[in-house]
């Protein structure tokens, strides 16, 4: 849904007026920024000491690590299952990742307290502690996915040689970054695990990692489809229409899964009456598997509407609101509080994700204007269409 | 409620009390102020780090304290084991004592008024000149209006024997004390019928507490409080009777929300139960009662039927608990209470808890609860400095003892008269006022006329700690050294003798009480009262009889001393009995009995306006310090939400309480833990004072509204007696 | 030799006056901070219709959990549960993530938030007083309890102390020693005559909150070695699958 806000389709797009809305906006939130780092998290946020996480954690990291689903979904598609007809995605995928681990590292560095002391992480090992695995992942994966782009930024430098040469030796990376991927992804809903009284009952089981690793997937397709659609609009390049179908399809597939999953689990565990005896948190939990399961799974099951650039692109975006939503619910909204304190994200905690998140669009769209981001040894859509569309 | 949300937005409190954590380091930078006399003691170690005996002076309880100094900067407070009121604890205000010492607010340096009186402007001055200015200006009044003209008034305190003496030099009858405020009708009812002050109360083996308005968990004496709650435990029953539900009411077998100023209506009914129904205990009551044969009679009409209509607690009850009462025998105990000036009949209400007492022969030693001896005058003889007598007095008390107040004993005097003595200038008129360890500004009712009375004063000269609201309007201002910068004369307690020595050094210019007094009694001509070189000479020549060395004392802090303790029971009354009849009240054309007097009641849509402690402050004084601060409660106006809604008021509005004298803002607090005909304002707040930057205007000041009811008797202030109307402001 | 019990506080709310001498005293004692505390009022205060009153309030704080999720959670590791029973906090390792405020289930860490980068911002909580405990002395707050409401001593003689008050006064608590198992047993024991929801205490089973997470991390290891072997595996066979696929359908140029 953010996506569509940052770049609905009837906006002027033209890259000078959208560069400085962009560089307007991180203007914004490097001022609050300066506030932050000298008065502290509260001169600027509703953070309390009931609420030490707010939309900072579940709009950046949460939602951040998630939607960058697409770059190892991509990465094992192309390169562990060889499915080369993926390759067109593949590079604005692993960019999209790319920006959207280094946006993370970013909301994580205003979020921190002391954000300096980052590397203590790499030090100081808590091995019972999920946020020390999913640091140490996040951090390592980010650097797998420079390395994945380095070939990509070293062909624009021009500097091919190179940019073989790291390539000949991706499978590694291209595995270590999908089990990193794996590992955060999961443990990301991990980190929930040590709140069992806290988290509402609908979410909380020990399948959680399971369960975000299954919708990390399906994220990660529609974020595809998403970003395709959007860059394909925005770009005016060509629409990989029959790929982005066979994308559909798959995540009506893992959807499908994904909803067994949380039925039988509840099931499982007999807490299938919180479905409707839960008020809000019944309405907020069928919102999201509506928005993010059910809805796809009908929706990319009707051929026409799957083979329909907007139908896709409808789909992608509806299933990604029920997962955000799904983000939102756990690591937030369905979590009981010990106070009666309440949260209110404010402006200028808002402002530093909207600048954050101006960077991410920013540096795509200066990479979409000036790298390579279709892989030179695909030739299905022409690279010129790139160089062509604004001129 | 000191909950963490609360004290989230204190951050400003670090930055302005320069004093706390972050300056404390700052000043470990200087030369450390650590007590020399400590260290010299071997208190402290070479770098100033030890633990030193001393006395909190947060309250009058005067607990031990055992301070720990690091740096020569006292960094915590404990309370001493070896005392009988710490024993090893201190409550929340003790804890906070080291932020009164260290607040920045602090006085350092005499100041003398620039601007106009009120106007908060001072420029400081050298001791010389400041005591050389009081001097000339008290002389000056005793020269032109005789001494009788300069008044003198402060708040009980080690060093009162001193503040005494030179009033008694100067030779004025004018003295003010809180004890009108505060405790007159007690002590003046116990000295009627026991002989003694303030009967000692023992908790060991207690089964039965009636406490009539003793908020013992909030108005807090460390021990009392602690045996009480430790009695509680055990499973003694507490009957407790307050309009308001007090954090002691939660404790309590049995709360009874009393209609104020009837609780002698309800203790008389008791009596009469016990007398009638013969279940006191009679052996006792014929061999030590005055009066006990026609008691029964004296006592005839005030049936519990009777007391119903009274008090609005039902018969029954009355006479359960009377039968309960009765039951406990010397087990029980009626409290004689300590801030009990609530009405103007608050004599009566305190005739009938020492009767009381007296049926179920509770005084009897060794299981009695209430000890007919006062824990102070323990017969510890300690000497003094020669000096010569004082000036004979032949001018009239203002205050109206006895002259207007016949039964009012010369110590405890009437404050409040005294301060409208100033305004009536009558029988004669006052110009001068000389103020030490005391608050009247807020202290005293009406704030006001108080500020009126200061007005009409030629020079006001105030003894503190800090710039409080009687500061405020000073001429000039005298920094004493606070309690754990100074030595004060010895206290004496329970057959022991307690030092208050310096912890540290005294910051700043700030000076002993001891040290001022002799030194402004010199530049009065007085030096041959005042024969002590230093504190420490004055503190020789106390231990001299007692062939103990002061060196001894610091060390450990205190000093036992053997007194004989006879068994007997004596009582120090004319009769030489319980004077539950007095010939001298009768003498004086008072009831001889306890009797019932019809207190005056609100009128419809008037609410009793209550007052009363709250744990965490003492009085006027500790609400600038910033630990207390943090932990306080919101000052509000209580009243109970069934009134609050038919007034259309809703808890937090801000509203108006109106009183014939006066009105205030204040924030409500709807509760149900008070009598719907009753609102309850904390005191201590609302402080004018600028200079008390913590403090400045948070809350209102319930002497603001108090009405100066006295009790003709007693001479006690009736603190519960102003009605108020409420509406939202 | 068996372990020394660790030591434990014991506070019975009956005894409770809400007077805040201990807040006060751990204020002082552990420099904290004037617009942070680390022991609260928690409680309803007043309940109950006029007159039929009730009034219960009790000083909350770090429960010293055996278990601790805070320390179970730290990133860094700054949180140690020491043998005697403190969970101790090194403020040099803390970067400041608070995880440990959402992992504790009592909410007991604190941050500093309006501290700045140049402030330090750090976490704070009871520490129950370990460096007194380290000089032989009681925890500040239970030293000062004017009523002995707190008291302090070797856990396991706090609960039978505790049992022994609920056995001998029938009717004046709740037969419950909160404490006792919650969370995995805890180092404040807390007794009663409310029900503890009622006191802010929250409803917690005999397992740890954090033995799940924990379990679930023991396997990371081996997931991800295992993971890694599984797609090398995929990876090659899938490669050698194709590479064949190709080599038998050679002429055929593109597929799609
Ligand atoms: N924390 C703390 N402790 C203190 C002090 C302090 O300032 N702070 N001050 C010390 C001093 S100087 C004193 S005198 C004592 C005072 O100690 P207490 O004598 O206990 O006095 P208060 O708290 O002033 O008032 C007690 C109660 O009287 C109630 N009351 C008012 N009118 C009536 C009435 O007509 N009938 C009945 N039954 N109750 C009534 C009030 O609601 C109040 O709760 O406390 C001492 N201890
Ligand atoms: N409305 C209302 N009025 C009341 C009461 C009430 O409950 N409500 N209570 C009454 C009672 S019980 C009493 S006892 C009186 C008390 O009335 P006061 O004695 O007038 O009041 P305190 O606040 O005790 O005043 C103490 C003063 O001494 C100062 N001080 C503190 N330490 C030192 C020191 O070491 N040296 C010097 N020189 N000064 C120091 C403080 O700053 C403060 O200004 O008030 C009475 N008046
Ligand atoms: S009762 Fe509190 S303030 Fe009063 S002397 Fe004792 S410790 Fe100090
Ligand atoms: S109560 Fe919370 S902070 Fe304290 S030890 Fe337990 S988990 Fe850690
Ligand atoms: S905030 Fe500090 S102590 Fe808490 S989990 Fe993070 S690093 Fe550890
Ligand atoms: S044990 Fe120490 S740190 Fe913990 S609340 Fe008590 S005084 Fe504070
Ligand atoms: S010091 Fe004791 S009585 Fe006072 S609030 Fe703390 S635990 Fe309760
Ligand atoms: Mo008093």
């Amino acid at each position: 849904m953010r996506m569509q806000v940052a770049l609905p389709s009837r906006v002027d797009l033209r890259p000078r007026r959208l560069v400085w809305v962009l560089l307007g906006l991180m203007g914004i939130g490097l001022v609050v920024a300066v506030v932050r780092f000298a008065n502290g998290i509260g001169a600027i946020s509703d953070l309390s000491n009931t609420y030490p996480w707010g939309f900072w954690i579940s709009f950046d990291l949460f939602t951040g690590v998630a939607i960058g689903s697409g770059a190892f979904v991509m990465a094992a598609a192309v390169y562990i299952f060889e499915l080369k007809e993926f390759r067109p995605l593949l590079r604005p995928s692993v960019l999209t990742g790319f920006l959207g681990y280094i946006m993370v590292i970013l909301a994580l560095l205003v979020d921190l307290g002391r954000p300096e002391r980052i590397w203590h992480l790499m030090i100081y090992w808590n091995h019972t502690s999920i946020l020390f695995e999913i640091g140490v992942c996040v951090m390592s994966y980010t650097a797998v996915l420079a390395i994945e782009f380095a070939p990509v930024l070293f062909e624009g430098l021009k500097l091919e040689t190179w940019a073989r040469r790291i390539h000949r030796y991706i499978m590694p990376f291209v595995i270590l970054g999908v089990v990193l991927s794996t590992l955060h992804q999961s443990s990301l809903g991990s980190l929930l695990l040590i709140q069992p009284e806290k988290l509402h009952a609908l979410w909380w089981t020990p399948l959680l990692p399971v369960f975000f690793f299954v919708s990390a997937v399906a994220i990660g397709l529609a974020m595809i489809i998403l970003e395709s659609s959007l860059s394909a609009s925005a770009f005016g390049r060509g629409l990989e229409t029959p790929l982005l179908e066979k994308l559909a399809r798959a995540a009506m597939v893992v959807s499908g899964i994904y909803l067994l999953m949380k039925f039988g689990e509840l099931a499982w565990t007999g807490e299938l009456g919180l479905l409707l005896s839960s008020g809000s948190m019944s309405l907020l939990f069928w919102a999201e598997l509506i928005l993010g399961s059910v809805v796809p799974l009908v929706l990319f099951a009707i051929p026409r509407f799957r083979h329909s650039p907007k139908g896709l692109l409808v789909g992608a975006t509806i299933l990604l609101a029920g997962m955000i939503l799904n983000r939102f619910d756990v690591s937030w909204f369905a979590i009981r509080r010990l106070t009666d304190v309440g949260y209110i994200p404010t402006l200028p905690e808002i402002s530093i994700s909207v600048a954050i998140f101006s960077f991410g669009i920013l540096a795509f769209i200066l990479a979409a204007r000036y790298l390579p981001l279709l892989d030179p040894q695909e030739k299905t859509s022409a690279p010129a269409e790139i160089a062509g569309a604004h001129g | 409620m000191s909950d963490r949300r609360a004290s989230a937005s204190r951050r400003d409190f670090l930055k302005l009390g320069g004093s706390s954590l972050g300056a404390l380091a700052l000043g470990a930078a200087l030369p450390a102020p650590v007590a020399q006399a400590a260290r010299r003691q071997g208190l402290l170690d070479s770098r100033g780090g030890g633990v030193i005996p001393t006395l909190c002076e947060m309250c009058v309880w005067r607990c031990g304290v055992l301070a720990r100094v690091r740096d020569g900067r006292v960094v915590k407070l404990e309370g001493n084991p070896d005392h009988p009121h710490s024993r090893g604890r201190l409550c929340a205000r003790g804890q906070s004592g080291l932020m009164t010492t260290y607040d920045p607010d602090r006085v350092l340096q005499p100041l003398v008024r620039v601007g106009a009186r009120g106007a908060g402007t001072f420029r400081k001055a050298s001791w010389d000149e400041a005591l050389d200015l009081t001097a000339q200006k008290m002389l000056q009044i005793r020269d032109r209006y005789g001494p009788q003209a300069m008044i003198f008034s402060s708040t009980h305190n080690l060093s009162q024997t001193q503040f005494e003496n030179l009033l008694g030099a100067y030779g004025s009858p004018n003295y003010g004390t809180q004890r009108s405020l505060c405790f007159n009708s007690m002590v003046t009812a116990f000295l009627v019928t026991y002989g003694i002050e303030e009967p000692a109360r023992n908790y060991d083996n207690v089964e039965y507490i009636l406490l009539v308005g003793r908020n013992l968990a909030e108005a807090i004496s460390t021990s009392e409080t602690g045996a009480l709650i430790e009695a509680l435990a055990r499973g003694a029953k507490l009957v407790y009777l307050d309009p308001r539900f007090t954090k002691t009411a939660a404790k309590a077998t049995e709360w009874i929300p009393i209609r104020p100023g009837t609780d002698a209506a309800f203790l008389l009914a008791m009596i009469h139960i016990i007398v009638e129904e013969h279940i006191g205990d009679c052996d006792f009551v014929q061999q030590y009662v005055q009066g006990c044969q026609q008691l029964p009679q004296a006592m005839a009409e005030y049936t519990p039927e009777w007391a119903e209509t009274k008090t609005g607690v039902p018969a029954d009850t009355i006479r359960r608990i009377a039968h309960e009462f009765a039951a406990a025998k010397r087990q029980a105990l009626a409290h004689p209470g300590w801030r009990t000036s609530n009405f103007v009949n608050s004599f009566q209400t305190e005739r009938a808890i020492a009767t009381l007492n007296a049926i179920v022969g509770n005084l009897f030693e060794p299981n009695g609860c209430l000890v007919a001896a006062s824990p102070e005058a323990s017969g510890v003889n300690l000497g003094k400095p020669p000096q010569p007598a004082y000036p004979r007095i032949t001018a009239q008390r203002l205050d109206g003892v006895p002259w207007k107040y016949p039964m009012v004993p010369l110590k405890l005097g009437v404050f409040q008269e005294l301060r409208d003595a100033i305004l009536a200038g009558e029988p004669y008129q006052a110009h001068g006022w000389f103020i030490s360890r005391q608050n009247p500004v807020l202290s005293l009712p009406d704030r006001r006329r108080t500020l009126q009375a200061l007005e009409r004063l030629d020079f006001v000269v105030d003894i503190d700690v800090v710039l409080n609201d009687t500061g405020w309007f000073a001429d000039v201002v005298l920094p004493e050294a606070s309690y754990l910068e100074r030595y004060d004369p010895l206290s004496v307690l329970d057959g022991q003798v307690f030092l208050r020595q310096p912890v540290i050094e005294p910051q700043g210019e700030a000076r002993s009480a001891l040290w001022i007094y002799r030194q402004l009694g010199e530049r009065l001509g007085l030096a041959d009262f005042f024969q002590y070189v230093d504190e420490e000479d004055y503190l020789r020549q106390q231990l001299a009889p007692l062939g103990a060395s002061l060196e001894d004392l610091k060390a450990s802090g205190r000093l036992s001393v053997a007194t004989s303790k006879t068994g007997e029971i004596t009582f120090n009354t004319p009769s030489g009995k319980i004077e539950v009849y007095s010939e001298t009240l009768a003498n004086a054309g008072f009831s001889p009995w306890p009797t019932w007097e019809e207190p005056p009641a609100p009128e419809p849509g008037q609410f009793y306006l209550l007052t009363g402690k709250v744990g965490q402050h003492t009085q006027f004084a500790t609400q600038n310090n910033q630990y207390l601060h943090k932990y306080q409660d919101e000052p509000r106006l209580w009243m109970n939400m069934d009134s609050a809604a038919a007034l259309g008021l809703q808890d937090g509005d801000w509203v108006h309480v109106t009183s014939p004298v006066g009105r205030v803002r204040i924030r409500l607090l709807a509760t149900p833990a008070i009598r719907p005909d009753c609102v309850y304002m904390p005191p201590g707040f609302g402080h004018f004072s600028k200079a008390l930057r913590t403090a400045y205007g948070v809350g209102a000041s319930d002497s603001d509204l108090h009405v100066t009811y006295v009790d003709p008797i007693s001479g006690g202030q009736a603190l519960s007696q102003t009605f108020v109307t409420v509406e939202r402001a | 030799m068996p372990k020394p019990q660790p030591f434990a506080i014991l506070l019975d709310a009956t005894r409770c006056i809400d007077c805040r001498a201990c807040m006060v005293a751990c204020s002082v004692e552990n420099n904290v901070p004037m617009d942070d505390t680390r022991i609260w009022v928690s409680g309803p205060g007043v309940f109950g219709d006029y007159p039929d009153l009730h009034r219960a309030t009790i000083p909350y704080h770090c429960m010293h959990c055996l278990e601790p999720a805070c320390a179970s959670a730290c990133p860094v590791a700054a949180w140690t549960k020491r043998e005697d029973g403190p969970v101790v906090y090194d403020s040099a390792r803390c970067i400041g993530c608070r995880y440990c405020m959402n992992a504790c289930p009592f909410g007991v860490p604190h941050f500093d938030w309006n501290a700045g980068l140049l402030e330090q911002p750090l976490i704070s909580k009871c520490s129950l007083c370990a460096h007194r405990l380290d000089a032989g002395e009681q925890p500040a707050c239970v030293q000062t309890c004017l009523t002995g409401a707190l008291r302090f001593g070797r856990r396991d003689e706090m609960i039978a102390e505790a049992r022994k008050r609920i056995a001998e006064n029938p009717g004046r608590y709740i037969d419950h020693v909160y404490g006792e198992t919650e969370n995995g047993g805890t180092s404040y024991l807390i007794l009663s005559h409310v029900a503890f929801g009622l006191l802010g205490l929250p409803e917690l089973g005999p397992r740890s909150v954090n033995e799940v997470s924990e379990k679930v991390m023991g396997t990371t290891i081996p997931f991800a070695l295992g993971w890694a072997a599984v797609l090398a595996g995929v990876s090659a066979g899938v490669h050698l699958h194709n590479k064949r696929k190709e080599a038998a359908a050679q002429p055929v140029e593109e597929k799609e």
